[in-house]
């Protein structure tokens, strides 16, 4: 009985409400009945499952035949979707860091007792739940759509009905794709020959990729007068020189294609959804906003699995599941 | 609450329950008689080291299914359930690039059971993953982070990112061209990682390509590193939602 006693008293945080003992059940048997049936239940199941179905086991390891497509286990294929869209280091490693550095903070950002204890607590919550989760899917699935050019597809068609010669039309080239701002978009400015910056050819055109592909940072030891430069610092162990590039350039077609977007439309959409509730007037606490954007990352995270899972075909390519060849 | 030792019924059944659970090793084993009245059912769960991860007495909303739907407590099963799984299988394989594959094929034909075992793990480790997502679910969902619980959710993060890193290194185990290109890919991520991508590939490798020191890494991580840090964190979770007096629930 002492035993009992001592951590019901315990328990009690001050905070909480006296316990009313005609609330309560005891453990033994309410509780560890349910979790014996649940153990029980689920034992079975599971040896069932595992009769009529085998784990697989395709060809030994070999490093010497890559299987196209190769993927990740289910779990991290959104993050290796991810990669498809943006520079492996946002897509690989930042964006899941950010993820676990956001579920860290929610309960000590959320720290209204709102809703507390109970399913969807706050008066809006499913509401939000529900609308959130529809933005999180139709931006994701769209996005992808974009980046794998299929808008360009269905309106390439529609217009070849109408006039057969009909083609994406360059002004609108950097719309391809994202990757096509780099790589399908060029055009240049005439540059008079004296606002020439730096060493180098000047053609008198500015162009664009070619002329924003290697774009000297500030400080970077090999760009600026000959005072702002300095020797590349061998005597320093590796580790010391890797803190540092020295000689850092911009990629800037490639730095908008893979960071900035990927960042900006990363950050920007969870800004706009929590813009667009508040204007609804459904967002009234925090723990409103957080729902909001719990069950965005939740359903992101749902929908890149299942795209990077099923709809990835060799190549990476963007096909229909059951054009997804067989690996063994 | 009436306080009795002894069950009603007829003669027969408590003599049968005197001789059973009177007796001097029974008492010796679990102290309280059968848990038949209250009294003796509260003493087997504050007496018993296993049953007293629970309270006691818990709040009646706290055992209805559609609470928790048990998310949490699948998730511990799982575990136990690949714990036992586990060391079955860990008789038969040998964690080198020579043996590995060959060890799992011969599970199908050499060992009986053995398809089984290798089944019951794969399918747990993959109920695992999901559940304890579902558990992060249902706890944001009831709002059951809130103070003072804010703690045990951090420790619940770290449990499901400890849970994803098992199955990761266990993925390696079988040797095939599915592990070890999933590994390659996760390696290359991890290779990403701005300033000291490398080096944390290396570390993580042992070399610069999935081979013989990758394998005997993750085998340890997954047999023993993983499993001994993801069971001291749901020691502290476990400990902790006593200590934040139970189940959250309306205040
Ligand atoms: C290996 C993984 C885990 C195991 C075995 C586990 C186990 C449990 C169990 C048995 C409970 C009791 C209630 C229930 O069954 O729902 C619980 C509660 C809880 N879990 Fe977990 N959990 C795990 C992971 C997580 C994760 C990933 C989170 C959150 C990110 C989390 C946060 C919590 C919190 C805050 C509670 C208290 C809920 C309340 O007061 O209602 N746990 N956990």
């Amino acid at each position: 009985m002492a035993a009992g006693a001592r951590t019901v008293s315990s328990t009690q945080g001050g905070a909480r409400p006296r316990r009313e003992r005609e609330q309560e059940l005891l453990v033994w048997p309410d509780l560890v009945f349910v979790e014996f049936i649940a153990a029980v239940v689920f034992t079975l199941a599971f040896i069932i499952l595992s009769t009529i179905l085998d784990a697989p086991l395709l060809n030994e390891a070999n490093l010497d035949i890559t299987p196209n497509p190769s993927k990740a286990a289910w779990y991290l294929a959104s993050f290796q979707e991810l990669l498809l869209h943006m520079h492996p280091a946002l897509g690989g490693v930042i964006a899941p860091t950010f993820a676990i550095i956001i579920l860290f903070m929610i309960p000590y950002i959320d720290r209204s007792n709102a809703g507390q204890g109970v399913w969807f607590g706050t008066p809006n919550a499913v509401k939000i739940a529900l609308f959130s989760a529809a933005f999180a899917s139709v931006f994701t699935v769209g996005l992808i759509l974009y980046d794998a050019g299929r808008h360009v597809n269905v309106v390439t068609n529609v217009a070849q009905r109408v006039d057969k010669d009909w083609e994406w039309p360059g002004a609108l080239a950097p719309f391809q794709n994202m990757r096509a701002i780099q790589t399908g978009w060029e055009w240049g400015v005439p540059v008079p020959k004296s606002a020439q910056l730096g060493p180098g050819e000047h053609d008198g055109v500015l162009n664009w990729p070619e002329d924003f592909s290697h774009v000297p940072m500030p400080f970077n030891g090999t760009s600026g007068p000959d005072w702002m430069r300095w020797d590349k610092p061998d005597s320093l162990p590796g580790w010391v020189q890797s803190l540092y590039w020295y000689d850092l350039n911009m990629n800037t077609p490639a730095f908008i294609v893979e960071l900035f977007i990927p960042m900006a439309i990363m950050i920007g959409l969870p800004a706009l959804l929590i813009f667009i509730l508040r204007r609804l007037g459904w967002v009234e606490t925090i723990r409103d906003g957080s729902i909001a954007i719990f069950t965005g990352m939740l359903v992101v995270y749902f929908i890149l699995t299942i795209i990077a899972s099923g709809f990835r075909g060799a190549g990476q390519d963007l096909v229909l599941p059951w054009d997804v060849p067989h690996i063994d | 609450m009436a306080v009795s030792e002894q069950p009603r019924g007829p003669k027969l059944a408590s003599w049968l329950y005197g001789k059973l659970f009177h007796n001097y090793i029974w008492r010796s084993i679990f102290r309280s008689g059968y848990p038949s009245t209250p009294r003796n059912q509260m003493l087997v769960v504050a007496t018993n080291v296993f049953l007293h991860l629970h309270p006691t007495r818990i709040h009646k909303t706290h055992v209805r299914i559609t609470h928790t739907y048990c998310l949490g407590g699948i998730t511990f099963f799982f575990f136990l359930g690949l714990t036992v799984t586990g060391v079955m299988l860990m008789f038969y394989y040998v964690p080198s690039p020579e043996r590995a594959f060959s060890d799992v094929a011969a599970l199908e034909t050499n060992i009986r059971f053995g398809m089984l075992m290798r089944n019951l793990h794969r399918w747990m480790a993959h109920g695992m993953v999901i559940s304890v997502f579902l558990h992060m679910m249902r706890v944001f969902y009831t709002g059951s982070y809130k103070a003072p619980r804010e703690f045990n959710w951090l420790v619940g993060v770290i449990l499901l990112t400890l849970t994803l890193a098992l199955s990761f290194t266990g993925y390696l185990l079988p040797w095939d061209q599915l592990s070890i290109w999933a590994v390659t890919v996760g390696m290359n991520m991890a290779g990403s990682v701005p300033l000291m991508g490398e080096q944390s590939r290396f570390i993580l490798l042992g070399g610069f390509e999935v081979g013989d020191a990758a394998l005997i890494r993750f085998y340890t991580l997954h047999v023993i590193g993983l499993p001994l840090l993801a069971a001291i964190f749901m020691a502290v979770h476990f400990w902790r939602i006593r200590r934040d007096g139970g189940l959250a629930r309306p205040l």
